[in-house]
């Protein structure tokens, strides 16, 4: 038995030889040495350029001095040798195998600033020159994300990338940021654009494990509050970063594209002798602007604290009597200056086949609110080996660990912003009881600030993975294929204690009421949460020239994506002291256990014609299938087609007299579909009933939503058509793209009529538009030896408008406030309410008290309506208040403007962005008022005001905290010198920076900028106990040896 | 094209189609929540729906009942709005015409109700299918508990109340809407008496409610809001007035106006002493129900708190008081020419001590022996139940049925929430007032 098997292996072994013999009868290579030197256009030596023999595996980068060299196992014959390197033309030269071992090619490369010739792997898997896209994609590089004093990735992308609206949504030391491309494109889901690092699809949500109790926001509807994700992402560890805006270039990465796609590739080794890279810095942030307080030297009415303590005056019309009272300002209690650092080290290098990366972080920064902060540890090591000539093996791994100490954040009148927004500015925080407690504010059970910033704990860590494995083949000339396998894996854990208060805090706010009930006073929670995501990319690509003329790419694909999610909460109210987990809860609150799995799986064909270097086409066709919705509607079909043509090209246009001014043209044209295939929840089809503890029994209760089983994913059409022209060699560039991008079918928690026994109904509705353009201009005035000059100009118009949501209006009740609505025809997320009557000149009509009057008359429709006035031009108060939008969060347009220039070793850049024409609900401000302590107030309480006067509207005028959100901000000004070679460092370098130093704006709060809805797609432009944006300086120092 | 390179293509195709075999899974089952099927089929799920009527009903801010009490009481000037950045609240204490379509709480009000009668409809409809009668009679009569009420209570409110569930459903007269909790209650009580409530039924539900008793009692209460005196004093006889019918809560489930008002005196208060009366029916200052319902903070403002039922995190709310039901039974007495009856019943409460009442509501009042006249006679029984019932959400509705001029309340009726208005086409026009 065992001689059979023996002998069965022998003649497998046989086999094997013989197709070995095959193969190398086929294919006769031999060994050569390549080597060569790669210059500028002025003959300098260029470093790190890419050496690469095309349609082959072996190559090598370029020394310090531009020099390189490599051996590789060529066929006799003709060969190409390609150049490539960021911000440069890429060139090829041929050379021909034949019987020698060494072979010289030198080249040279010229600057190319409109990167025409960058390769760019977004949307494809072998990479593509830009120049043949028939669609916008950016690329930001290293260098631009690095001067920014942000150690927040999305953050130090702000500005840099056109199309793109990037929004800081809280100060917070890891304050969350959105990420808008082209506009809003779901309104039920996040609009967030797909996230991929080195091939691992990353996830980039909210999820809260502080914060995680109704009470912090009233059971209400908040957005997506806190930290997202890619915070922990370090940008030190990045090269580059492309930005794909919309859903015409996204076949390759299907239907969860459809905000469009980011991808980031880090650092990785070339060959030579191993480089350490450090940089350090040093970050001081404090608050950039503060609001003014009320300085009236009386109150209406009793006394601030204790017996008879009357707070919130103003609203109390009937009080006319006046107290003496002392003004504070507790601005100057929450805030601090804060310090922080960010570390980084490197090494980098490899040998023949093999090349590293690997790197250490440590970011710790001090939030400009008392006694919180953020801290990153971040390791990371790429790897990447050839296996012989035709196969590529890399893997990465990304460890990351995060910790912060927090505040409740802004939705609760426990958090430090608002802590001080909901009182008057007359109490004396400090004094203390016999027992040396503090004392409680004024008779409304509010929280002291003093035991916010002293007290409450809450603390949030993340521990997380990124591991990535890749393998490409190139079994043959012209064809490659690539598996790649990504995991994606974090836990995050979140933790709170509010101890009891020795004061009465009201029982909504985990206190104990005036009784300080000890079943009540206090508050602990613990929350993980853990996400799994693993993604499985296996694409094959085969390139050959039909003819000299022609070439044709084809590309087929498969991917599956998994993902898994857990999330657990206990909590419990009424706290022994000193005990500051759960167990120490006299009462537990309901605790939560959501557990929910998806995958997403789809295929691909996609097939490129290449014309010369002129005219390129490209049409693909996918279909993707997601878990969350039913068996009928998974599987959907999606198609592209895109193509380009480079009329510069021709030999008329490079004959022509023009040509020397105007040297490059382009235009392209690109239509796409695609679908949001986690559009909804993993289980949100069903119809269930969920389960709570109820007086020691289990109550089943139905959802408000009533679901359809039978709901399919939205699905977007996108046509682009763009133009990219390059004017004076270059000196001068323009890009423009102009954009429709539809969604039907959009998901919408609609609301329903309540006798149908549900609040509202998740289905396919309606329709949604952004439609836009993007001007990218960018000019050199000075471009010599000693010194550049570069003015870079983005400015992104978007038009957002719901279409046929099957209701005139849908107004929601928010947290703060807010009438944020969804009307039919109108942008989403429009402020709709009442507001002021006003006479011919604007100004606000007042009645004989003296009070400023609302609109009023009959409401015909969300919008129509008939203002009704009496003799005197007063609104007839018999009556009803007509409502219409009274502001809208979308910006009319946000701009970007960068100047970069040199001199010598000295290089400065400054970036300045704006936002302009949107409106912020400033819920605070009209809070400061109503509560005494802001400058309103103070006008009633000194009697500019007639009394009374702020009460008359304060409840009913929406259109009172509606605010001027736009605004100009110095964001990025970087000051930076190279000193070289210090010893045996070498590219040292200094710098300075500063961050949102300075912002020009007509905004009544402390910062336009944040968004107490988080990262919510509907919720913008609300303004309520978010923490300002800070002012940051960096100094920072940076070298190699 | 070479030979060659459609081998090869074809054979990267295959490989990628060929890895689609792998597949992935794409049938997931939410294991936090259950599905209808499951619910509906069994005793337990049915149950578990029972008590999610009695959650949804009595839990939290945006329960039926915290708006049943809090709508009522600001529109019959029992309390007012302590902060004014309570919209809604402000809204409905200032009243008229800023009462409009959009006001959250009457939205919340209308949502909760039909949320309860649409679940109530299945466990009634499911129960009668279980091979256990007597637990299904538990079930029938206590998820007919929170059907009635939730259409009783929308019966005062609006002008027309919605005649059942579905899409685009038709509307009928508020009075009628009485008619059809009674209706719901006599299901119910026929359903008890033919089968008696099981004792593992009983036991499957939160304590507190009394529900043979309850039934009765609202069945006496929407007779008499639906004109039907003797029928209202047929079952108001038979109630049980020495047992107590609560919602009751613990710390983990907290009495939601305490919650919500009491604790946090910041939502509303108590007007003052009067009970939100006019001064002509104002409560004597001894009448020992003011310090019942409402306590004296004498140093912080206000100086009248809400007390009574709302007074502690996990203070049972009644159903019912033993005061309205001697009240009932007054009043039909008085509106059948009975007037020396109805004098006997309403002296009952008038002279009622705390010791002698199930909750301590006693207004220990000296007995009035003769009331002049008929109209005197009903002004007395709509003051006593405007004290007897403080803050128990029933002043609107006594308030029409007294006649009150409409310039002691804040409005007569409601408007339709607009949600109702724009997605159902049969929603009735509004109301002037």
């Amino acid at each position: 038995m065992m001689n059979y098997i023996l002998k069965k292996l022998g003649h497998l072994k046989v086999l094997g030889l013989f197709v070995l013999l095959n193969f190398l009868a086929l294919t006769v290579v031999s060994q050569v040495r390549i080597s060569g030197k790669v210059t500028d256009t002025k003959g300098n030596g260029l470093a790190g350029v890419s050496v690469t023999v095309k349609n082959d595996n072996t190559g090598a980068s370029t020394q310090a001095d531009g020099t390189y060299q490599f051996t590789a196992n060529l066929k006799p014959g003709k060969h190409s040798i390609v150049f490539t390197a960021v911000g440069l033309k890429s060139t090829e030269q041929s050379i021909t195998v034949a019987g020698g071992s060494d072979y010289m090619v030198n080249a040279q490369l010229a600057a190319d600033p409109l990167g025409l010739d960058e390769v760019v792997v977004t949307g494809t898997s072998t990479g593509t020159t830009k120049k043949q896209l028939g669609s916008y994609v950016s690329t930001v590089k290293a260098d631009q994300l690095n001067k920014g004093a942000t150690s927040n990735i999305l953050a130090a992308l702000q500005g840099k990338t056109a199309g793109a609206q990037i929004t800081q949504n809280s100060g917070d030391p890891s304050g969350g940021i959105s990420v808008r491309l082209r506009g809003i494109s779901s309104i039920s889901s996040s609009s967030e654009p797909l996230y991929i690092v080195d091939g691992v699809i990353i996830n980039n949500a909210t999820t809260r494990v502080t914060n995680t109790s109704g009470n912090y926001d009233g059971q209400n509807f908040v957005g997506a509050i806190g930290q997202n994700r890619m915070a922990d992402i370090n940008p030190a560890d990045i090269e580059r970063i492309e930005v794909l805006n919309g859903a015409a270039a996204a076949a390759i990465y299907g239907s969860r594209a459809n905000a469009g796609v980011v991808q980031i590739f880090t650092k990785r080794g070339s060959a030579g002798a191993p480089v350490v890279s450090f940089s350090s810095s040093v970050m001081f942030s404090k608050l950039r602007k503060s609001v003014e307080v009320n300085q009236s030297p009386t109150k209406f009415g009793g006394p601030t604290d204790g017996a008879g303590a009357q707070t919130q005056d103003i609203l109390t019309p009937a009080l006319t009597n006046t107290t003496a009272v002392n003004r504070y300002n507790y601005n100057d209690y929450i805030f601090r200056n804060a310090v922080g650092t960010d570390n980084n080290v490197s090494v980098a290098g490899g040998k023949d086949k093999t090349k590293y990366y690997a790197s250490g972080s440590y970011y710790k920064n001090e939030g400009i609110i008392k006694n919180t902060d953020y801290r990153r540890y971040s390791f990371r090591v790429n790897l990447d080996q050839a296996l012989g000539n035709k196969v590529n093996f890399n893997i990465g791994l990304n460890y990351i660990n995060s910790f912060s100490n927090e505040k409740p954040d802004g939705n609760s009148f426990f958090s430090p912003m608002n802590s001080i927004n909901i009182i008057g500015n007359f109490h004396d925080l400090f004094t203390r009881d016999a027992l040396g407690n503090i004392k409680a504010i004024g008779e409304r059970g509010r929280v002291n600030p003093v035991s916010i910033i002293e007290d409450i704990k809450q603390q949030q860590e993340t521990n997380r993975l990124i591991a990535g494995m890749g393998l490409k083949v190139r079994p043959m000339k012209g064809l490659t294929i690539d598996y790649m396998m990504g995991i994606d894996q974090y836990s995050q854990r979140g933790q709170t204690f509010i101890p009891p208060f020795a004061y009465n805090v009201s029982t909504g706010f985990f206190g104990g009421g005036v009784s300080l009930d000890p079943t009540l006073n206090g508050y602990a929670s613990a929350a993980t949460n853990n996400f799994f995501q693993i993604n499985n990319e296996l694409n094959g690509t085969y390139q050959f020239n039909i003819n000299s003329d022609i070439a044709s790419t084809t590309q087929v694909g498969y991917s599956v994506q998994y993902e898994k999610n857990s999330y657990i909460l206990s909590q419990g109210r009424g706290m022994a002291p000193f005990v500051q987990t759960v167990n120490g809860a006299s009462t537990l609150i309901q605790g939560a256990d959501e557990r929910s799995e998806l995958s997403v799986s789809g295929y691909y064909a996609q097939q490129n014609f290449k014309y010369k270097n002129l005219i390129f086409l490209t049409g693909a066709i996918r279909v993707d299938g997601s878990s969350v919705f039913g068996k009928d509607q998974r599987n959907q079909k999606y198609a592209k087609a895109s193509g380009s043509y480079v009329i510069s090209e021709h030999k008329f246009w490079q004959d022509m007299a023009l040509s020397k001014y105007w040297n490059f043209a382009k235009i392209r044209l690109a239509y796409g579909e695609s679908g949001n295939l986690t559009g909804i929840g993993a289980y949100s089809r069903f119809n269930a009933y969920s389960s709570n503890s109820f007086i020691s029994r289990t109550a089943l209760s139905s959802s408000s939503t009533l679901a359809n089983t039978n709901v399919k994913p939205e699905r977007q059409k996108e046509l682009e058509f763009g133009v990219e022209l390059g004017f004076l060699g270059n000196r001068v560039n323009l890009i423009a793209n102009i954009y429709n991008k539809k969604v039907s079918d959009l998901l919408i928690n609609r609301f329903i009529a309540p006798t149908t026994g549900f609040s509202s109904l998740l289905d396919n509705f309606g329709n949604l538009e952004n439609k836009g353009f993007e001007l990218m201009l960018t000019g050199r005035p000075i471009q010599n030896k000693d010194m550049s000059w570069t003015i870079t100009g983005i400015y992104n118009h978007n038009r957002n408008k719901a279409g046929k949501i099957g209701q005139a209006l849908t107004l929601l009740s928010t947290n703060a406030g807010a009438p944020v609505s969804i009307i039919e025809g109108q942008p989403i997320g429009v402020f709709y309410g009442a507001y002021f009557a006003k006479d011919a000149n604007g100004n606000w009509v007042k009645n004989a008290s003296g009070f400023p009057q609302g609109e009023r008359g009959i409401q015909t429709g969300a919008l129509a309506y008939s203002v009704t006035r009496d003799a005197n031009g007063l609104p007839i108060t018999s009556n009803p208040l007509v409502r219409t939008i009274i502001g809208d969060p979308n910006p009319d347009y946000t701009a970007t403007l960068t100047n970069e220039f040199t001199y010598k070793k000295a290089s400065l850049r400054i970036q300045i962005d704006a936002v302009k024409g949107n409106e912020v609900f400033n819920a605070d401000w009209r809070t400061r008022q109503g509560v005494g302590n802001g400058k309103e107030a103070e006008k009633e309480q000194t009697g500019v005001y007639p009394r009374g006067y702020i009460n008359s509207f304060y409840g009913t005028i929406e259109e009172w905290r509606i605010d001027d959100g736009s605004f100009v901000k110095l964001r990025e000004i970087s000051l930076s010198y190279s000193l070289g070679k210090v010893k045996w460092f070498r590219d040292v370098t200094a710098s300075i920076t500063g961050r949102n130093l300075k912002s020009w704006d007509h905004y009544k709060g402390y910062d336009p900028e944040v968004n107490s809805g988080g990262q919510s797609n509907i919720l913008r432009g609300i303004d309520f106990g978010s923490v300002p944006i800070p002012k940051t300086f960096s100094i920072g120092l940076s070298a190699k040896f | 094209m070479k030979n060659n390179n459609i081998k090869l293509l074809t054979l990267a195709s295959l490989l990628a189609v060929g890895s689609l075999q792998i597949g992935c899974k794409k049938n997931f089952t939410d294991p936090s929540r259950a599905t209808e099927d499951q619910v509906f089929s069994s005793p337990k799920g049915l149950t578990g729906v029972a008590v999610g009527l009695q959650r949804v009903y009595a839990l939290g801010r945006a329960s039926t009942l915290y708006n049943l009490i809090t709508i009522n009481g600001l529109t019959t000037n029992e309390l007012f709005v302590v902060n004014a950045g309570n919209t809604a609240e402000l809204q409905l204490g200032t009243g008229g015409n800023l009462v409009d379509g959009n006001n959250s709480m009457l939205t919340t009000f209308w949502t909760t109700c039909n949320k309860v009668i649409y679940d109530a409809d299945l466990v009634i409809s499911n129960a009668k299918l279980l091979g256990d009668k007597n637990y299904a009679s538990g079930l029938i009569a206590y998820a007919s508990i929170f059907k009635a009420l939730s259409i009783g209570d929308m019966a005062q409110f609006w002008e027309k109340v919605p005649n059942g569930i579905g899409t685009n459903v038709t509307f009928i007269d508020r009075v009628d809407g009485f008619k059809k909790a009674i209706t719901v209650l006599d299901e119910a009580i026929a359903a008890v008496s033919a089968n008696a409530i099981s004792a593992s039924f009983s036991s499957s539900i939160p304590a507190g409610i009394d529900i043979s008793n309850t039934l009765n009692a609202l069945k006496a209460r929407y007779s008499l809001y639906a004109g039907l005196y003797s029928q209202a004093l047929a079952a108001a006889n038979l109630v049980d007035i020495t047992k107590k019918s609560t919602f009751n809560f613990d710390a983990l489930s907290l009495n939601p106006v305490f919650e919500t008002a009491t604790s946090t005196n910041n939502v509303v208060q108590p007007k003052d002493s009067t009970l939100g009366l006019v001064p002509a029916l104002a409560p004597a200052l001894n009448d020992g129900r003011i310090l019942f319902h409402t306590s004296i903070n004498p140093t912080i403002a206000p100086r009248y708190r809400i007390n009574g039922f709302y007074s502690g995190a996990t203070t049972a709310i009644p159903v019912y008081l033993p005061g309205e039901i001697t009240l009932i039974k007054a009043e039909c007495l008085a509106r059948g020419n009975d007037s020396t009856n109805s004098k006997i019943f309403l002296n009952a409460v008038i002279t009622k001590t705390a010791g002698a009442d199930p909750f301590a509501v006693g207004a220990n009042q000296p007995a009035i022996n003769s009331f002049g006249s008929y109209a005197v006679l009903l002004d007395e029984i709509y003051k006593q139940r405007c004290i007897e019932l403080f803050m128990s959400g029933q002043k609107l509705e006594d308030m029409r049925r007294f006649g009150r001029p409409n310039a002691e309340r804040k409005r007569n009726l409601m408007p339709y929430p607009l949600r109702e208005r724009d997605n159902n086409p049969n929603t009735p026009a509004d109301p002037a007032f």
